[in-house]
Order: C-alpha cells, then structure tokens, then sequence
C-alpha cells in the first residue's frame, strides 16, 4: 500500500506517539484552565484598606459607641479604654444596627449581646473584636484582619 | 377561488431572481414541498418534516417548553437595547437606570420587558420541568436531556441573579450581598468561590462588572448553547415522549416485539430510535404548517402578554445603594426567598445542603428511576409514588417562597400580610 495515503487502522506505530499526544493535550488544557482560574483571583484590591485611622481618642466621648459608615465597625470607649467591634453580622452579611442590649441585625434577625456574643437568631459566630492600636501622631489604628479578644483593649 | 393578494405577491416575488437566490424551496403546496421547505431552510430544517399528531396536542406539553425558548430571545433582544444606554459603574449604573426610565424613549418599555420575561423565564422553566417530571419524560433515550434541563434551570436563575445586581440600587445591593455570603457557607471551597465571585471582600466595582461580564455574555452564551443541544437532543431522542413508544430497537429486536406494518431502513435499525420508528404513518402530519403555524402563534401571544405586563407594571427600582443601612427586612430575588426562609433557621443546612441534595436528586433522578411505566401520560397511576414525592417537594419549595415573600416583615419577623405591618423599630 502507498504510505503517503492513510488508511483508516490506527497504524500500531502510531499508538505511542498517540499517547504523547493525549498527554500533552491534556496536560496543556490543565494548565490553561489554573491559568484561566489564576487570572480571575484579583492580586490589587481597590477596597478600602482593613488598616485604617480612626481619628484621635478625644473624638470619642467616655462611655460612647460609635458607629463607623465607610468601615463598618463600632468603636467603643469606656474610660481611658478603646476597643473595635465589627458590624458586620457574621450570618450573611448585613450591618447590625446598636440596640440598648447589644446589637441587632435587621436582615433576619440575629442578636448579639455587649460583648458581641449570639443570644438570639441564626448567626453562627460572636461579632469579631479587631486590633486597635496608637499611632506615633496619637491616633487610633483599627486593623481588621487581625481578631483579637473580646477583653483586649488599648489603654491610652 | 383565488388565492388572497399578500400569498400573489409573494409568489411573485419568490419568482424572481432575488426571491429565488434567498429561498431555495417556496412557499409549499403540495405535501412533497410541504418537507422540502422543511429541510432546506436553515431556520427550519432543525425541526422534523413531519410531526407526530399527539405531539401537536397542547394539553400534552402545554407549550411550556416552547414558551421558556421565547422568553429567553425576548430576554435577548431586550437585553441588548438595554445594553447600549447601561453603564457597569458603581458610579454610573444606577443612573443609566434612571435614564432609561425616564429620558431614552421607549426605555422604560424595554426596561419592564426584560424584567417581567426574566421573572415568568424562571416561571416557566420551573413548569416546563414539572411537566416533564409529571408525565415521566426523562426516562430512556432522554435521561441526559433531563440532564441538560437541569443545568438550564440552574442557569436560568443564574441568569436571574446576576442581572439582578446590575441596577445597583439598595435591592441590588442587599439581595447580592446575602446571596454571596450563602455561598460563603459551602465547606472549604465556600469563602474562595465568594471571594471570587466578587473580586473582593465586599459587594462594589469589582462584583458589578464580574456580574455584568457573566450576565451579558458567559452566562447567555452557555445557556444559548446548551438550549440548542437541548432542542436538538429532543428530534434525536425520537421526537417528544409518548406512550405508545418503543423503547430501545435492539431491546424490541430482540424481544420479537417489532411493529409488522412497516419496513425499517437499514439506517432506522442502526441508529436505534429515531424519529420514525415505530410510528404509523397515518399519525403524522407535515410540520409545514401545522407546526410551524401553532408555534408562531405561541410566540405572538407570549410577546403580547408581556407586553401587556410592561406596559401596565412597572420594574422596581429603589434608592441607590447604600452599603451601611440594609433595608429592613432585606430580600434576595422572590424566588430565592424560600432559601432565604431556610437559610434563616441555619445558612449551613438551609443554605448548602438542601439546595444540593435537591440539585443532586434531580441530576440523578433519569438514572435511578429506570421502570418504563407510564411514560408520555400526565399523572400515570403506576408512577403514584414518584408523583408523590415529587409534589410534596414542590409544596414545600412553595411554602417556604410563600412564607418568605409574604410573611416576613421587619427583622424577618413573622408577620400576617392582611395585617397593618409593625412599625420598625432600630436602635439609636
Ligand atoms: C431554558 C430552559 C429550557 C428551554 C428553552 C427548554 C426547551 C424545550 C422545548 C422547546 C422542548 C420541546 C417540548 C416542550 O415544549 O415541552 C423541551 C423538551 C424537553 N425538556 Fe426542556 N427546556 C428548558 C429547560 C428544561 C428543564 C429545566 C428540564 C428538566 C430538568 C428540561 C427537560 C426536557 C425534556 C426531558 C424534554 C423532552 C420532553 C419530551 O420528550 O416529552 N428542559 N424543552
Ligand atoms: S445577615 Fe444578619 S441575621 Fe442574617
């Protein structure tokens, strides 16, 4: 038979580089999908910083809750004592708004004592406490990936 | 009698050269042309020449299937108008809105069409798949067509909720915002898939133009797709389900049980059931015009009824979206509203594991469910235990969508819907 004319057999010879073949396909198609995958993961975030400047202690008055808008959190004062809880309700999402209590969420209503701790509704998780520290101008800095305790605060 | 003026002009025009390059069969007239306009148009060739007379019966389908493909072109043409004046910016959305209700002409028109099809879409996909639980049509040689409906209900609503972001008002913003965080709950992959889904941590820009990407292009361009497999799996499948149908040809072959008042082709024996197997001749008509007609007809009416919707109802749209105050109590979609129900009692098990075992049941339903009893009847006595099940399903996803939708008020506490609502009452 004329080699140049294939036939329909898949020629013997050929099952080893028909193999290769597969591999390689398969192995480029992985490769391109983490790469698709990779590419959709954001490496710069546009969001606003979870570090942030909360202003000067004297900007809260003893005994204040204060609610934070842009960032979604509540800080606390009592005494010389400053403290950061997160008004983000750990169920779904929405912001917990301060009720005499404690605080409550208005989404389905999960409630949550002074301390953050769930008393009522389907939020699995207390409110999470964030680290609150000074800076070297004298003003309060909110880190919000870092959680802390409940009974940690700063003492200025 | 003469024939009327318009089908003169139009013979006349078919004649001539123009009319003879566009249409390579004319109008039909006899039952020869009636096939041949069928197979060589391209719009029309994806459908049969001929059609099965019970298949044309309405009460059989009720159109459901039909009606889901129209809403979803009408979905299509009014999406794209939208697109042209739509703006993806946190900045700009709302406003576009806005624009179109109130300055572009006929704006308003095109806004309501795409919203109230997009909501009787999910509407009729939902039906469309209850019928073709009810008269058992998922079974052999249509298991993986099940299939495929299944992922275009899922796409359906993923369709859904994706737009439903896009006018970036305190409804957009809020429904988004719970939606994502329930599938923050699914174990381990939960919190990544959310983090991707919104390029962020939160719901902003980059959750708007990933929605806005996936709504306009992937989700629909999947979606078209696979409702043209769909489509075409149904002719492959041998048409609609009936009772009367033979199962596999080989399975028939062998058990002796071949119908004596027809030969086979060869073809016909190799490809095992095709459209004409089985069928008598004297049950078929020309799908030219007695399908055709019925389905152009179909279409009118559904483009008349939402229409009408639009024209008499206007989309919702609240104030602008505002990431500090939900509203009170804040609702996803109405019909995501019986997983909100659940979710509120736990958003692990309401939340991920109901949704997907349903999900699974239904995925797996063509390959358990295997008697061949009762197929292409509605509500057949001998499928009574897996009509029951089914329904009582049904029941509850309704109950729970009615209870969300209608029962709860603020702080998603119970309320009577005929009763003056409680007034709302926040902290300080
Ligand atoms: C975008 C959504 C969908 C569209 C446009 C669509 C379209 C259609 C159409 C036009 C038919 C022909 C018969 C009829 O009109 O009922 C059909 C049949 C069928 N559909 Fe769908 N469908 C969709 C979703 C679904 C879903 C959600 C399921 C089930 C999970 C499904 C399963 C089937 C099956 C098994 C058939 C064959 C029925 C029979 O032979 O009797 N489809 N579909
Ligand atoms: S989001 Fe707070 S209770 Fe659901």
């Amino acid at each position: 038979m004329n080699s140049s004319i294939p036939s329909n057999e898949i020629p013997r010879r050929g099952f080893f580089q028909l193999t290769l073949g597969w591999i390689a396909a398969t192995l480029a198609s992985a490769a391109s999908a983490m790469a698709a995958v990779r590419f959709l993961v954001p490496n710069v975030l546009y969001e606003p910083s979870q570090r942030f400047k909360a202003g000067k202690p004297e900007d809260y008055a003893d005994g204040s809750v204060t609610f934070l808008e842009d960032e979604r959190v509540f800080i606390i004062r009592k005494g010389n004592a400053f403290r950061c809880l997160s008004a983000v309700c750990t169920h779904l999402g929405c912001t917990v708004n301060r009720i005499k209590t404690g605080y409550h969420c208005p989404c389905h209503g999960s409630l949550f004592n002074n301390q953050g701790k769930v008393i009522g509704g389907p939020a699995p998780r207390p409110l999470p406490w964030f680290l609150v520290t000074l800076s070297k101008d004298q003003r309060l800095v909110v880190d919000k990936s870092r959680v802390v305790n409940g009974d940690k605060y700063l003492v200025v | 009698m003469k024939p009327p003026l318009v089908k003169r002009l139009w013979k006349s025009f078919e004649r001539t050269r123009v009319g003879r390059s566009i249409f390579r069969v004319g109008l039909p007239e006899s039952r020869l042309e009636r096939s041949r306009a069928m197979i060589s148009s391209f719009l029309l060739h994806v459908q049969p020449a001929k059609v099965s007379r019970r298949s044309l019966r309405p009460g059989y389908t009720l159109g459901l299937g039909l009606i889901s493909l129209y809403l979803f072109l009408i979905l299509i043409a009014t999406g794209v108008l939208l697109m042209f004046y739509y703006v993806p910016s946190t900045d700009q959305a709302y406003n576009s809105m806005k624009d179109l209700q109130f300055v572009v002409s006929a704006g308003l028109l095109i806004r309501n069409m795409h919203r109230w099809a997009a909501h009787l879409m999910v509407v009729f996909v939902l039906l469309h798949l209850c019928r073709v639980f009810y008269t058992g049509a998922y079974k052999r040689p249509r298991e993986f067509n099940w299939v495929l409906g299944v992922g275009l209900f899922l796409l359906t609503l993923a369709l859904s909720f994706t737009g439903y972001l896009l006018p970036w008002d305190q409804l957009a913003y809020w429904a988004i915002t719970v939606g994502t965080s329930i599938a923050g709950y699914a174990p381990l992959v939960g919190q990544k898939l959310r983090f991707l889904l919104l390029g962020g941590h939160t719901v902003g820009q980059e959750a708007l133009i990933r929605f806005y990407a996936l709504h306009i292009i992937v989700l629909p361009g999947v979606a078209g797709l696979m409702i043209a497999v769909h489509l075409w799996r149904v002719r492959k499948d041998g048409g609609l389900s009936r009772p009367d149908e033979p199962g596999d040809l080989v399975e028939q072959v062998e058990s002796g049980q071949l119908p004596a008042n027809k030969t086979y082709g060869l073809m016909e024996l190799a490809r095992g059931t095709t459209p004409q197997v089985g069928k008598d001749p004297e049950e078929e008509v020309s799908a030219w015009p007695h399908l055709v007609f019925r389905e152009l007809l179909l279409f009118l009416l559904v483009v008349a009824v939402v229409l009408f919707l639009a024209i008499f109802w206007n989309a919702p749209l609240e104030e602008f979206a505002n990431p500090v105050h939900p509203p009170n109590p804040a609702k996803a979609p109405w019909y995501f509203l019986g997983l909100q129900e659940l979710v509120s009692h736990s958003a692990f098990w309401g939340g991920v594991v109901v949704p997907g075992l349903l999900v699974t049941a239904l995925l797996l339903l063509p390959y358990l469910d295997r008697k061949r009893a009762g197929i292409g009847r509605w509500f057949a006595r001998e499928r009574a235990v897996a009509n029951t099940i089914f329904t009582l399903c049904l029941v509850a996803a309704v109950v729970f969508t009615v209870i969300g939708t209608f029962f709860r008020g603020p702080n998603w506490g119970w309320v009577e819907p005929w009763k003056q609502p409680p007034a709302v009452t926040e902290g300080p």
